[in-house]
């Protein structure tokens, strides 16, 4: 009597349901998808309880790096263009299309007004390379040393309804933050929101 | 590899019957196509920020009007200074220059005990306020107003001038 062999068959899988779940995951990921920005700064916030979210149109961002530099961005290409123009006439620079079709395509920047026009010029890679020194900031109301208070206002003028969202790193030291709170304050903007991550509030805790 | 042969060869032909084309598996293979989904997933996980970050409102008075208020009492006030090193140093009940006791705490539940018991022992009327000094970081700050949401903690007030009595007082913890 022969051996009788069990039919051997090649160890296959019906993939159909797993590549059905691929695809959904797939297509949910790419509709809730929110690229990341290129940041001129790498900056880690700290972390609150506050719940609300930062809202996504007409915000722009004073960025405070962990060196105490500034950048500054806001979010609407068409702005960001028109926000180019009021800088020129105020500091008597003219841009070119060019500059300004560069300038629009940033989403925040931290040079001051008088390298801001070279800095344009360079190819997009270039202009990577190029370690931002941050924009002058102080209390006054002096138009070099306090260049955040201009384009704060030409910020304004160009969208006038952007809200002020400052985004600090864990480690800037105060006194620059403080800076950037008496320029804001000496164009009487007093309420601002400040971007942190979110923590989990302590158990019990609820909000009234 | 991942599709199934069910047959449906034509081997045999019956005997002298038609010849039938041959039939052919309708199974196609899969795994390139899930090894694409995964891999596109991979990237969108990757390239998305899915971590929206929050934020926290901070309104400061307007520094061009000038309104005289009357002056808070020492006795109602803690006042807390932002060292460095994450410290925060506290005077609760005292002014500066009363010879306070000068309480030194850490960040979280340490300090979040400290100011309910100043709000304990003051009264409803308890007023905090911040003093960030030089040496403290912006985390310092936002870590002390959330901690204000956290006590509930609605009176205070955001002071970045130190009195010569207050300079003296934390003089040595910020060296």
């Amino acid at each position: 009597m022969p051996i009788v062999k069990p039919k051997r068959s090649a160890p296959t899988t019906d993939m159909t349901a797993m590549c059905d779940m691929a695809f959904m995951l797939l297509s949910f990921f790419i509709m809730t998808a929110q690229f990341r920005q290129n940041e001129a700064a790498a900056i880690e916030t700290p972390t609150s309880i506050s719940g609300i979210k930062v809202p996504d149109t007409d915000i722009m961002t004073i960025s405070l790096d962990k060196n105490g530099q500034v950048f500054f961005g806001i979010d609407n290409q068409e702005h960001r263009r028109a926000m180019l123009e009021n800088i020129g006439e105020v500091y008597g620079i003219s841009f070119s299309d060019r500059e300004k079709k560069s300038f629009g395509l940033l989403p925040n920047f931290g040079m001051p007004v008088n390298q801001l026009k070279s800095y344009l010029a360079l190819r997009p890679e270039q202009q990577k390379q190029i370690k931002q020194p941050g924009i002058p900031v102080d209390s006054t109301a002096n138009l070099q040393t306090n260049q955040l208070a201009q384009w704060v206002f030409n910020a304004r003028k160009a969208n006038s309804k952007l809200r002020i969202a400052v985004k600090g790193d864990n480690l800037a030291k105060f006194p620059s933050f403080k800076n950037v709170l008496s320029s804001l304050q000496s164009q009487n903007i007093n309420k601002f929101n400040l971007i942190t991550g979110t923590e989990a509030p302590p158990a019990g805790w609820t909000n009234d | 590899m991942a599709n199934i042969d069910t047959g449906g060869g034509g081997g045999k032909h019956k005997g002298g019957g038609k010849v039938r084309g041959k039939k052919m598996s309708t199974r196609v293979d899969m795994t390139p196509m899930v090894d694409l989904g995964f891999l596109l997933i991979t990237f969108f996980i990757l390239a998305t920020t899915l971590n929206k970050p929050s934020s926290m409102t901070l309104n400061v008075p307007d520094k061009t009007e000038k309104v005289e208020t009357e002056p808070i009492k020492a006795s109602k006030v803690m006042t807390l200074f932002l060292g460095q090193n994450n410290e925060v140093h506290y005077i609760a009940g005292k002014a500066a220059n009363e010879d306070p006791k000068l309480e030194t705490v850490r960040y979280g539940q340490q300090l979040r005990q400290a100011i309910l018991d100043a709000r304990a022992k003051i009264g409803a009327d308890f007023v905090v306020v911040i003093k960030p000094t030089p040496k403290s970081t912006y985390r310092n700050m936002v870590d002390i107003l959330d901690e204000m949401a956290i006590t509930k903690s609605k009176r205070y007030a955001l002071v970045d001038q130190l009195t010569p009595d207050e300079e003296k007082l934390i003089a040595d913890k910020l060296k």
